[in-house]
């Protein structure tokens, strides 16, 4: 078996010869201290939302069973609420949660946006970004990385160690290798630390009653994220030991640095809106409004569409006007109507949306040249803080939503007469113990399979730098020269 | 010797490609801004077209109730942009800058949310007050890290210090070309706004430019202070780069989590059960008791008596009104909860330069959250203003066909708070005058060593 006795020996020099340098000591102290604070308010954070939001969801739920016998339609009119909860990997990465919408407010007829979201009650402060653990790790930890590294190889290139030490015997692939070995050491007496207490406030957060599922999602965000970070301390060395000088080494990593996560970013994404343009919401809703009213006007009572209805109906019943059907004949409508009016949303939504996947498809091709946009997308997609589960949230709401409605209309339709109550006359109701036949509104994150699936560019990305990464270290360990 | 050092300045590769770079992505800010332009152009165009024809269309159906016809129409309200919006879209994007309402419950309609791609959001505009903010200090950090460094690392220090007599001076010199090259570069593309976007050049205009040069001067007040610790290069570099993330990244995220988790807003989703239970609750209730609350709201609409009839219009109003008055404990309290929020942060903004740029910015262009929440009471003033217009027309049954639909036009707010220039600039200028000064010190104390 082959040792890797010398790789180590390196390692633990650099490591040594690291710490001695007091401002690096400083600045891995400081991040130490904000990945600490980073974790405790995303804990705080997470708590807060998901209490406010299970409270006013219970709550929600409560006052419609309590509401009293009524006519169906008065219940969809009621409505419900669909209330975001965020899943447990939430806490470490906040990823858009800031811009969802926490709450929808579910009706009869009407599909309305997903209002109070964090951002629109905020100034601009939110838009430099947020701390949370992942931002540290995926953001200041390569930065972090770079500055340890620049001068790992550059330096002993300068001092004139390097010639002695490949005199030595040590091969160009030891000498990386170890180099590699020895930032990484470093960054993972932060990493370590940092994965021991995001388990442990996974844990609690989760009452130590953890699915499968989430254990898979925790794991593969930990590896992930700790093979993102070997890929920066192998780049650091690599660069360093293909500069002539640290300076150029350090130039060379800060502009990859900021290229990777505040450049590219920014510019792809704007790239996808500039070109793509979206809606506004004025125009979308007045799409639907002018396609439904193409479609048929059940409030119109020339309408063809509803006329055919109509006398299909009289036809087959046998009757000469609609009071004389067995069955509420404005519920049977009302349920026409409905589906109608959710055919026609749901295809402009899916037009909209087909937009939306438009502009973000520049942000995942661009995962391919930038690691740092791939590692993004699969922590977000991880901890369903993702484009893709808000949609899903979205689309689960609104399913509710057209559900319920139909239930209203199909009770209207049963046990409400077919005999309008004349002007003085009590409304006509049902009893309230139908109202617990709407089952609560209740979300369900996107399992790990649906995850990684609609993440697959960003996964695919990620193993593709990795292989690039050894085939660069090879062609590294051939080509370099000591001088 | 001016002209020698600017010629050797603009002569290196990096100082091309960097102002090159800059030019470039300060034009596409004008771009996207002026995206950002027509697309709320575009909006407020549609809204005054979809406003006559929906008022039209519904006014020929329901022509029989007005009480009916007022439960479907709406009505719109514009928040204004001015045209140095596009320089710095805030939170415009965010929030919308159109509110269409029908008289009913208010609380209902006004927080509905603008459509978003959460992505764009997330990864932020390309305006220019995002170029302005983060990328010129970069740029005017790789100009000057190694302003003296670098000619100490190649040994050119000597030849400089004894041949000019003032090597102080010298330096000065040195940032003064670069400090001349950068303000050249944003008044280049700040000209190109205003022609390309057709910003006039008013007094919103110069603050943002005033603003912009003070920022500027800013970080190479920073710089010159690193500059005169007379550390090397790479020294510098890893400094310099490590307060621009702290400024730019850290710092603002930190006190964002610390703003939001002071000030919760539990009480938006409060206000939204509250208004739905107050209304809904009416229907079951005697409707003696919600219209006796009508009445002691609107005194003036006593002369319209309760029909006897199981539903009627006021009734109908009244409930809706009830859900306004029941939950405007929570909606003042939401209000205040915002205010705050921005208050506390326009306070700590005033000791982070990055912070107050960006938040002073986006006042001039009406984009911060003070506009947003002007906005929302301007909504609450026009919807009462629609109500008490529409009410007696409802309780008295007015002929639908007898109102003149053709007067409502879409309405437009505009912001008139004018901008403190002092709060304005005067954080920026302290803060400058600190570092020239601590760096100015630094340079007499130690005098300039020659290695």
């Amino acid at each position: 078996m082959k040792s890797f006795h010398v790789e180590i020996l390196i390692a633990k020099h650099f490591k040594k010869s690291v710490f001695q340098n007091k401002a690096v000591f400083i600045i891995t102290l400081f991040i130490g201290v904000l990945l600490l604070y980073a974790a405790f308010s995303g804990w705080e954070n997470y708590t807060r939302q998901n209490e406010t939001s299970e409270k006013y969801q219970h709550e929600s739920r409560k006052d419609w069973l309590n509401n009293p016998d009524k006519n169906p339609h008065r219940m969809a009119h009621y409505g419900n609420f669909a209330f975001r909860k965020s899943t447990s990997l939430s806490v470490f990465e906040f990823g858009m949660e800031p811009f969802f919408g926490n709450a929808i407010f579910l009706e009869a007829h009407k599909q309305n946006t997903a209002n109070f979201s964090e951002a629109g009650f905020s100034n601009s402060m939110l838009r430099f970004g947020e701390i949370s653990s992942a931002m540290i790790v995926q953001v200041l930890l390569p930065l972090l990385i770079f500055f340890l590294g620049f001068n790992a190889v550059a330096a002993e290139r300068e001092n004139g160690t390097l010639k002695l030490l490949l005199s030595q015997g040590i091969s160009w692939k030891q000498l990386l290798a170890g180099k590699i070995l020895g930032v990484a050491s470093v960054i993972m007496l932060l990493f370590v630390p940092t994965i021991i207490i995001l388990v442990l406030i996974w844990l609690l957060l989760q009452h130590f009653s953890i699915s499968p599922d989430e254990i898979l999602k925790l794991l593969l965000f930990l590896l992930f994220h700790f093979v993102y970070l070997l890929f920066f301390c192998a780049i650091a060395v690599l660069v360093s030991a293909a500069s002539t000088t640290s300076k150029k080494a350090l130039i060379s990593l800060i502009g990859i640095w900021l290229v990777c996560t505040i450049i590219l970013p920014r510019t792809t994404q704007a790239m996808g809106a500039y070109l793509y343009k979206a809606p506004s919401k004025i125009q979308f809703n007045s799409d639907i409004e002018k396609d439904i009213l193409k479609q048929g006007d059940s409030h119109n009572p020339n309408d063809l569409h509803y006329k055919a209805i109509k006398d299909s109906l009289l036809l087959a019943y046998k009757v000469d006007s609609v009071q004389q059907l067995p069955f509420n004949y404005s519920g049977f409508i009302m349920t026409e109507g409905e589906k109608i009016s959710s055919r026609i949303y749901n295809k402009h939504l899916e037009a909209l949306l087909k937009i939306y996947d438009q502009q973000n498809s520049f942000s995942k091709a661009v995962s391919f040249i930038n690691p740092y946009i791939a590692m993004k997308n699969i922590s977000m997609g991880l901890s369903n803080t993702d484009y893709d589960s808000y949609i899903d949230f979205q689309k689960q709401a609104e399913a509710y939503r057209y559900n319920m409605a139909q239930k209203m209309n199909g009770l209207q339709i049963k046990f409400i007469s077919n005999k309008k109550p004349g002007a003085t006359d009590k409304p006509l109701t049902i009893d309230k113990e139908h109202w617990a036949e709407v089952a609560e509104f209740h979300y369900e994150p996107k399992g790990i399979r649906a995850v990684l699936k609609s993440e697959i560019s960003s996964v695919i990305s990620i193993m593709l730098w990795i292989s690039l990464l050894f085939i660069l270290i090879r062609l590294a360990a051939k080509k370099l020269k000591a001088i | 010797m001016l002209v020698l050092l600017f010629k050797n300045f603009i002569r290196s590769k990096g100082t091309k490609i960097g102002l090159l770079f800059l030019l470039l992505i300060g034009f596409l800010s004008l771009l996207i801004g002026k995206q950002f332009q027509e697309k709320q152009q575009h909006t407020i165009a549609e809204a005054i077209h979809y406003q006559q024809e929906h008022i039209a269309r519904n006014a020929a159906f329901h022509k029989d109730e007005m009480g009916l016809l007022l439960y479907y129409i709406k009505f719109s309200l514009v928040n204004k942009t001015v045209p140095v919006n596009s320089l710095a879209i805030g939170q415009r994007d965010v929030n919308p800058s159109v509110q269409s309402v029908t008289i009913r419950g208010l609380e209902a309609q006004q927080y509905d949310a603008e459509l978003n791609n959460p992505n764009n959001l997330l990864s932020g505009n390309i305006d220019f007050s995002f170029v302005l903010v983060y990328l010129f200090p970069l740029l005017i950090i790789a100009f000057t890290y190694n302003i003296i460094s670098e000619e100490k690392e190649s040994g050119t220090w000597k030849i400089v210090a004894t041949q000019s007599q003032n090597t102080f001076l010298y330096i000065l010199k040195l940032f003064y070309i670069r400090i001349l090259s950068l303000i050249v570069l944003l008044s280049l593309v700040l000209i190109a706004a205003v022609l390309f976007l057709s910003i006039p050049i008013d007094q919103s205009f110069l603050a943002f430019y005033g603003l912009g040069i003070l920022y500027l001067l800013f970080w190479f007040a920073v710089c010159f202070y690193i500059v005169s610790l007379q550390k090397n290069s790479n020294f510098n570099a890893v400094l310099l780069l490590t307060i621009w993330l702290f400024l730019i990244i850290v710092l603002p995220a930190t006190i964002n989590t610390y703003i939001v988790s002071q000030y919760p807003v539990p009480e938006a989703l409060e206000l939204t059960l509250k208004q739905r239970n107050a209304y809904h609750e009416k229907w079951d209730m005697d409707k003696k008791i919600t219209i006796d609350k009508f009445y002691s709201h609107y005194p003036q609409f006593k002369n319209y008596p309760l029909p006897e009839t199981e539903f009627s219009w006021l009734w109908y109003y009244a409930m809706q009104q009830a859900g306004d008055d029941d939950s405007s404990v929570q909606s003042k309290e939401l209000q205040s909860k915002l205010k705050q929020r921005n208050e506390a942060s326009a306070f700590i903004a005033l000791f982070i330069p990055t912070l107050h740029t960006q938040l002073q910015l986006n006042e001039i262009a009406k984009s911060d959250l003070e506009n947003q929440l002007l906005f929302l009471k301007a909504t609450r003033q026009f919807h009462e203003k629609l109500r008490l217009h529409f009410y007696p027309k409802i309780f008295g049954n007015e002929a639908v066909n007898q109102q003149k639909w053709g007067q409502f036009k879409v309405e437009t707010f505009e912001d008139t708070s004018a901008v403190k220039l002092s709060k304005a600039f005067l954080p920026l200028f302290l803060f400058n005058l600190f570092f020239i000064v601590l760096g100015w010190r630094n340079f007499r104390n130690h005098k300039l060593q020659t290695f």
